[in-house]
């Protein structure tokens, strides 16, 4: 029973960073019908950002990232660098990758972003090698008990960190105008156009949020799996994986579907671990035979 | 020469010319960069097809080539299979896999689709990974059994000249198909599958079809790697395989079936010269992915094609001005064998009590009519009176609540549409549904699908039968185009159209299936007076040939002029029906239109 709740509180927590790259498909996806499948190396590179920010402001003469080096770091600048960062790059990606290809039949936007993808881990790995960094908990490696189960500080910050992002989201898009003009633009570009909506703005915006979200959960989760240039792969196909099960279109259906793969996963784990993923993505297979948009998300309607 | 096509002794040709050069090559290193580009161009023929002609993205083309390479390296190494055999099953096992995966891409479409080929690619390289008891993970298998003839192990050169041959048959078979019936089908679906339907296309068979060819080429090819290896471990199988295959396909140019010859060979030995730095390789694949979507969103071939064109156009080649405009309607409708024994009489569609809601919208409400043979028959009435929903219930589109529709004494309530289409019943679309890459004559050509002998093995064979039957319907829909004044502009792309023209365009794609029932959807909607006064004309000339109508319309002085029986609907119910004068009269009727108080004016 312990067990069951130490696996889900651990589920919840990993099912935290895919939730925010879910969210951040979503933003995309409803703005422009476009997802960015490069996803997972924007992940990984946030992380580093992150961590060379924290080196170069506390010791600027270090000569490569260890985890000693960065013992004392200063957790919100981190954050911060990860995210601005990874916005900025995101930008990057709409200009360059998204935007002569979106509206375009052929999908060739999935080809463009993983082709950008691959040039900026070849970027990455230039920069900080290929290996993996144990990276010290901004808030130590605390462990809270709860009804006998321990709760790793980190882990609880991820899920804390998926529920504010979520809900931050929700607020924008119902109650400012920012969101109104937003869902105007998902709707019909063309039309918000005329309604005098700066939709390439958003649209870059879509793109500068989501990575930044990437950014986000990458540095976020560096603390509990290490960080390297390629763990950001397998986050971002379960973070995409989410969002397909929960339904592109739908935000909250994103973030539940999220949690749910994260739990699913983390129970699998329980019995047998080296069948978690072969089970998640099956059932990934079988939930889109049976709805092919998503567990909550819109059914496309095609008038004829 | 007649059993076998020009193209085909052409590739003959050209492999014959590879395995010449081939023999020349020097040393081992060469020769497996030759066996190389002919794997990948298997891989890349067949996910062509998915890619470039259905336009299904496939992001999990390495779980099929893992299907056939494990099956080969199975079925010799722990069941001592003859390696013939082994290969020979590879395909099959793979083509399996892909009519599995197909299922659950039939309705999921666009991101959800690349996510269900994505997460099978997933699932097969961690299942090859993490149950080594079968595949041997990462250690991989040994001792698979290589291909040898009269008791010899294939040499390399061996292997080089046996993968040419394949090559070779793989294109001859796949061309075969692509240049008839089945490579327009499958455009019909990348173009819109509502309209592909419509024509009698049956989608989810040609859409499993083309998964099982491209799992069948990947298959074969994993097969050959793992035969040629005799070994074969899980590090094969990853997500930048599967990418990769794609690269293979739009570098070469997606669509062409040149475009696995040109993306194989060029990016395998683009891959050859970096494999010294490794480093840069990667970067190199990035950069070229982003370059080919910029500079050749067509690839190699569509490179090579437009310098083509444009050294031909050279000379005059401007179709006349006519081709704007279309040109004066002559000749008849062409006969069409087979179905005129069945305008039977009695009535062509007899609606009984048909009703369908929308949430709470109820868009048909017990609504009954009869169609008769050979007259035209209008359906009309405001905004919102449930007409479209009408003509989507009788091709098939939206199934009724309740009901029955018989066509021609056929239950056809619930069926599929291109079943409907195939009964005799076609139609035509409110807003424009032509496949509009395509050009005139393949559009109207589309429309003969239904009436074309199905067999996929003929037209894989090339047999002369299907190539008759293809040159039958190339002339029937030449005297179609006549028929309807497109013949001047029959090889233009649709897309490229005046409006008023496309929407000819469509009638003619309609009038191709040979129905017995014509259903139109607002056929005169942004055209002018001229073009309207024309289409009139078009419609009696095709009601005089025994063909029923339905059309709905706004334009009434069209209606009222040639209809011979009109249908007033009124937020989803019958409200009135009979001949145009006394539907005129009709006081409900006015009262529908101009509301009810102008009956008292």
């Amino acid at each position: 029973m312990t067990a069951l709740l130490q696996a889900s509180i651990s589920g919840l927590a990993v099912g935290g960073s895919y939730a925010l790259i879910a969210l951040g498909f979503s933003l995309t996806f409803t703005t422009t019908r476009t997802l960015n499948f490069a996803q997972g190396d924007f992940v990984s590179v946030g992380a580093f950002l992150g961590l060379s920010a924290v080196l170069l402001s506390s010791s600027p003469l270090a000569g490569g990232i260890s985890g000693a080096a960065i013992a004392g770091w200063v957790p919100l600048l981190a954050i911060f660098a990860a995210a601005a960062g990874m916005g900025l790059i995101g930008a990057a990606l709409y200009r360059l990758a998204i935007r002569p290809f979106a509206g375009k039949p052929g999908m060739s936007w999935v080809m463009s972003s993983i082709g950008f993808g691959i040039i900026l881990q070849s970027a990455g790995l230039a920069a900080w090698g290929p290996g993996t960094v144990m990276v010290p908990a901004p808030f130590g490696d605390g462990i809270i008990r709860m009804f006998g189960a321990g709760v790793r500080l980190q882990e609880l910050l991820v899920l804390l960190t998926a529920l504010v992002a979520a809900t931050v989201f929700e607020i924008v898009m119902r109650w400012t105008v920012a969101g109104k003009a937003m869902r105007a633009v998902a709707h019909d570009p063309a039309t918000a156009r005329l309604m005098g909506i700066p939709v390439e703005a958003y649209m870059a915006g879509a793109f500068v949020a989501s990575s930044a979200l990437a950014g986000l959960s990458g540095i976020l989760i560096a603390p509990i799996t290490g960080a390297s240039l390629y763990m950001g792969l397998g986050i971002a196909l379960k973070g995409f994986s989410s969002a397909i099960v929960g339904g592109l279109t739908n935000p909250r259906g994103c973030v539940l579907g999220g949690l749910l793969l994260g739990l699913t996963e983390s129970w699998i784990n329980l019995w047998q671990a080296q069948w978690r993923e072969i089970v998640v993505f099956l059932g990934v297979i079988i939930v889109l035979g049976l709805k092919p948009s998503g567990l909550w998300g819109a059914k496309v309607v095609e008038k004829v | 020469m007649t059993w076998i096509s020009r193209p085909a002794v052409a590739t003959v040709a050209f492999g014959l010319l590879m395995a010449v050069l081939a023999a020349q090559l020097g040393n081992d290193y060469q020769l497996t960069i030759a066996f190389t580009i002919c794997v990948y161009y298997l891989c890349a023929a067949g996910t062509n097809i998915l890619v470039g002609y259905a336009g299904q993205k496939s992001l999990g083309q390495a779980g099929f080539f893992a299907a056939g390479a494990y099956c080969a390296a199975v079925l010799s190494s722990r069941f001592g299979l003859s390696p013939w055999l082994a290969l020979a099953l590879a395909p099959l096992v793979a083509g399996a896999f892909g009519a599995l995966i197909a299922l659950p891409s039939l309705r999921a479409k666009g991101p959800y689709l690349a996510m269900v080929t994505l997460a099978f690619g997933l699932v097969v390289e961690k299942l090859v990974t993490e149950w080594s008891d079968v595949f041997g993970g990462p250690q991989g298998l040994y001792g698979i059994a290589p291909l040898s003839f009269d008791g010899t192990a294939f040499s390399n050169l061996h292997w080089v000249w046996f993968a040419i041959a394949l090559c070779v048959i793989v294109q001859i078979l796949l061309g075969n198909l692509v240049r008839g019936d089945f490579g327009r089908a499958l455009l019909s679906l990348q173009a819109d599958e509502i309209a592909a339907a419509s024509v009698g296309v049956d989608v989810h068979r040609y859409k499993v079809l083309a998964f099982v060819i491209a799992a069948m080429t990947c298959g074969l090819a994993g097969a050959l790697v793992a035969q040629q290896n005799q070994y074969i471990n899980s590090d094969f199988i990853s997500l930048n395989l599967s990418i990769f295959i794609l690269l293979l396909v739009l570098f070469g140019g997606a669509g062409s079936l040149y475009a696995p010859l040109f993306g194989a060979s060029a990016l395998v030995l683009i891959d050859a010269q970096l494999a010294q730095w490794p480093a840069l390789q990667h970067f190199a694949y990035g950069a070229l992915l982003l370059l080919t979507l910029y500079v050749m969103p067509n690839g190699v071939a569509g490179v090579l094609t437009g310098a083509w064109r444009r050294g031909l156009s050279a000379r005059p080649a401007q179709p006349p001005t006519q081709a704007r405009h279309g040109q004066h309607i002559r000749g008849n409708l062409p006969a069409c064998p087979g179905l005129d024994g069945a305008r039977a009489p009695g009535n062509v569609l007899a609606v009984q009590q048909v009703s369908k809601a929308f949430g709470g919208v109820r868009s048909a409400q017990d609504i009954s009519f009869c169609l008769q043979p050979g007259h035209i028959h209008a359906l009309i009435g405001p905004n919102g009176a449930g007409k479209s929903t009408m003509i989507n219930m009788l091709t098939g589109v939206i199934d009724p609540d309740s009901g029955d529709i018989a066509f021609a004494g056929t239950p056809i309530a619930g069926a599929a549409p291109h079943a409907i289409c195939r009964l005799g019943v076609a139609r035509t679309f409110q807003n424009l549904r032509l496949f509009g890459g395509l050009s005139v004559v393949d559009n109207v050509m589309l429309g003969r699908h239904p009436r074309l002998p199905r067999g996929i093995w003929a037209q894989l064979l090339a047999l002369p039968a299907a190539r008759h039957a293809e040159a039958d319907a190339r002339q029937w829909v030449r005297e179609l185009l006549d028929f309807t004044g497109l013949s001047a502009v029959a090889d233009v792309p649709a897309g490229q159209l005046a409006y008023g023209l496309q929407r000819r365009v469509e009638l003619a794609r309609s009038l191709a299936t040979a129905p017995m029932l014509l259903l139109l959807d607002e056929p005169a909607a942004g055209l002018n007076p001229q073009e309207t006064r024309e289409l009139g004309n078009l419609l009696v000339r095709i009601a005089g040939h025994g063909i029923t109508i339905l059309m709905v319309e706004h334009h009434m002085e069209m209606v009222m002029g040639i209809s011979d029986h009109v249908i007033v609907l009124d937020h989803g119910v019958k409200i009135a029906e009979g001949r145009p004068a006394d539907v005129q009269c009709n006081p409900c009727v006015i009262a529908a239109y101009l509301g009810a108080g102008s009956q008292a004016a």
